[in-house]
C-alpha cells in the first residue's frame, strides 16, 4: 500500500499580516519525521509583539510547526525541515546558525511543566548565567522581575531556595515561563502550556501572556479554542499538516472562510 | 454449582501460590539472617581496637587488620574514582548520543557481557597487562581490576537512569539556549544523581568483597604501606588466607574482616538511601 494518500485539495485561506510587522516569516516550509512528511508548504508570518495562536485537531502539525521555529527538532536525527524561516530577515534553517544562541532569542515553554532539579532561584537564573555575567544584585533583580512577570513572585518570594520540583503544577508552569522570559528572548513559543493546569492557574497564565505581549512575540499552540479567542491577535487553523486558514482571531472565530475551519471552531469535528 | 466449584478451585490455587511466595521469601531471608548472625557472633568476637591499630600478625602473636583495611580502602577508592569517571561518561554517551547506532549497540552488548564476566578473568587480564610487563604485583593493578568490575555496573545504571529522564527536560534545557553538553552536566546529571549514586554504591558493594581479581594483581602484604606501586594488603585476600589456616587467632581475624566488609557495605547503603531521600524531599 502506498502511504501517500491520494492528493486531496485543501482549500486554504492564509491572509498576510500587515507588511513590515512580521518578526518571523515562514516560506514554503515542509517538515519530515524521517520519511513521514508532517508539514506541507506552510507559508505565514508571526507579527511582532502580538500573540498568534495555532489551533487544530491533534496530530495536525501545530507542535511540529512550533518546534521548527527554534530548531529544537535538530536534537533528533532524522527530523528535517525544508523551506525558509526568516527570523528578523535571516533564514534560520541554513546550517550557519549557532543553535544555542538562536534558542536564547527564541524561548519555549512546554506542555508539561519541566522545572530543573534545582532551586526556584537557580531555575530562573540558569539561562541568564549562560549568556550574561551579572553581579549578585543584578541577577537577584532579574530573577525577581522574571518571577513577577510570570505572576509567581508573591507565591515564592520567601522560598526562592527550595527546589522548583516542590511547587504545584500551575506554579511550576509559571516558573517555566519566568525561566523563559528571564533570558529576554524576542519570541516566546508555548506548546499547550495550560493543558495540565486547573482553570485558576490557566487564567493567571493567560494574564501573564497578555502582559508579556508588550515585549515579546508570542506563538501559542492550544487545544482550548476559548483560550485562543481570549488572548490571541492572530489565529492559524491547521489540518493534516497544512495551514488551512490564517487571519485575525476575530475574523477566524466569527467569520471563518474555510469550511474545515468553520466545522472545527463550531465543534463539528475535532 | 459449577461456578462455585470454579471459585473454590481458584481460591485454593491462589492460597497455594501465596504460600509458595511466602516460603521462597522465608528461605531467602533465613539464609541472609544466618549469614548475618554468624558474622555478628563470630566477627564481633574478634573485633577489638587492635583490629584497627595493628597489622596482620604471625600465628600466635597479637595483631589486627590495619594494613589490610588501609589497602582495601585505597584500592576501592581508586577503583571507584576510575569506574565512576569512565562509567558515567560511557553511560551518558549510550543514553544521549549512541541511539540505535551499530557502535552503540556493540558497546551496550559488550558492557552487558562484562557485567557478568567472572571476576577471575578480569584478574588474569589485568595480570597480563599491568603485572607481568612491570614485573611486580601492585595496588594500582588491583585497583584497575576492581575498576573493570565496577565500570559495567556504573555504565549500565547511568544509562538506565538517564533514559528515564523525560525528553522534555532535555528539550527545556536546550530551548533556553543551553548547549547540549551543559544541559547534560547541569540538568540531566543532577536529575539523575540519585540513580547514578545508587549505581556507584552497587558497584562498590560488588567490588568490596572481591578476592579473585586481587589474587593476581595486588597479591597481599604483611606490612603497613601507603605505596600502591607495590603488593598491597587487602581484606578479601587476608580473609581467604586466614580463614583457611589452622590457627584459631587467624580464623578470628578472618571473621572480623568479613564482618567489617559486611558492615561497611551496609553503612554505605544506609548513607546512600538517606541521601536519596533527602534529595527527593522538595
Amino acid at each position: 500500500m502506498n502511504a501517500q494518500p491520494q492528493a486531496e485539495t485543501y482549500e486554504s485561506f492564509v491572509e498576510e499580516i500587515p507588511a513590515g510587522t512580521a518578526k518571523v516569516d515562514i516560506r514554503k516550509l515542509d517538515f519530515f519525521y524521517g520519511k513521514t512528511q508532517a508539514l506541507y508548504g506552510i507559508s505565514t508570518g508571526f507579527a511582532d509583539k502580538q500573540i498568534t495562536a495555532l489551533i487544530g485537531p491533534s496530530g495536525c502539525g501545530k507542535s511540529t510547526l512550533l518546534r521548527t521555529l527554534n530548531r529544537i527538532y535538530a536534537l533528533y536525527p532524522g527530523q528535517r525541515a525544508e523551506g525558509e524561516i526568516l527570523f528578523d530577515g535571516r533564514n534560520i534553517l541554513t546550517g550557519a546558525e549557532d543553535l544555542a544562541a538562536l534558542r536564547a532569542r527564541i524561548g519555549m515553554v512546554f506542555q508539561k511543566p519541566t522545572p530543573f532539579p534545582m532551586s526556584i532561584y537557580d531555575n530562573v537564573a540558569y539561562g541568564v548565567r549562560l549568556y550574561e555575567r551579572l553581579n549578585k544584585a543584578d541577577l537577584d533583580a532579574r530573577v525577581e522581575e522574571s518571577l513577577r512577570r510570570a505572576a509567581l513572585w508573591d507565591e515564592v518570594k520567601d522560598k526562592l531556595n527550595i527546589s522548583g520540583l516542590g511547587l504545584s503544577g500551575g506554579q511550576q508552569q509559571r516558573l517555566c515561563v519566568a525561566r523563559g522570559v528571564a533570558v529576554r528572548p524576542e519570541v516566546l513559543l508555548l506548546d499547550e502550556p495550560a493543558s495540565a493546569l486547573d482553570p485558576i492557574s490557566t487564567a493567571k497564565l493567560e494574564e501573564t501572556l497578555l502582559e508579556l505581549k508588550s515585549d515579546h512575540t508570542i506563538v501559542i499552540v492550544t487545544h482550548n479554542l476559548g483560550q485562543a479567542a481570549r488572548i490571541s491577535d492572530y489565529t492559524g487553523f491547521m489540518y493534516l499538516g497544512r495551514l488551512i486558514e490564517f487571519t485575525s482571531t476575530e475574523q477566524l472565530f466569527t467569520n471563518p472562510r474555510a469550511k474545515r475551519t468553520q466545522d472545527y471552531v463550531t465543534g463539528r469535528f475535532g | 454449582m459449577a461456578s462455585n466449584l470454579l471459585i473454590a478451585r481458584r481460591k485454593i490455587g491462589n492460597s497455594i501460590f501465596v504460600v509458595f511466595c511466602w516460603v521462597g521469601a522465608a528461605i531467602a531471608l533465613t539464609f541472609l539472617a544466618l549469614i548475618l548472625a554468624s558474622l555478628v557472633t563470630k566477627g564481633l568476637g574478634g573485633m577489638d581496637l587492635k583490629i584497627f591499630t595493628m597489622d596482620t600478625p604471625a600465628p600466635g602473636s597479637p595483631g589486627g587488620l590495619r594494613n589490610a583495611i588501609l589497602g582495601s580502602i585505597m584500592m576501592c577508592a581508586l577503583a571507584m574514582v576510575l569506574a565512576v569517571i569512565v562509567g558515567v561518561l560511557a553511560g551518558t554517551w549510550l543514553a544521549e548520543f549512541a541511539g540505535e547506532s551499530l557502535y552503540g549497540k556493540v558497546v551496550r552488548f559488550v558492557n552487558d557481557v562484562l557485567l557478568s564476566a567472572p571476576s577471575i578473568l578480569i584478574g588474569l587480564f589485568v595480570y597480563t597487562i599491568l603485572v607481568r610487563p612491570f614485573h611486580g604485583f601492585s595496588g594500582i593493578a588491583g585497583a584497575v581490576a576492581l575498576a573493570l568490575l565496577a565500570v559495567p555496573v556504573v555504565t549500565r545504571t547511568t544509562e538506565d537512569v538517564m533514559k528515564l529522564q523525560p525528553a522534555a527536560l532535555r528539550e527545556a534545557g536546550v530551548a533556553l539556549g543551553s548547549p547540549l553538553a551543559s544541559t547534560i552536566r547541569r540538568i540531566l546529571w543532577r536529575a539523575s544523581s540519585t540513580g547514578i549514586l545508587t549505581g556507584g554504591l552497587l558497584a562498590f558493594a560488588r567490588i568490596s568483597g572481591e578476592t579473585a581479581p586481587l589474587l593476581f594483581t595486588a597479591l597481599n602484604n604483611q606490612f603497613f604501606s601507603w605505596n600502591m606501586t607495590k603488593p598491597t594488603a587487602n581484606l578479601p585476600t587476608v580473609i581467604f588466607n586466614y580463614a583457611l589456616s589452622a590457627y584459631d587467632d587467624w580464623q578470628r581475624l578472618a571473621w572480623a574482616g568479613a564482618a567489617l566488609i559486611a558492615f561497611a557495605v551496609l553503612f554505605v547503603n544506609i548513607i546512600a538511601r538517606t541521601l536519596a531521600r533527602e534529595s527527593r524531599r522538595p
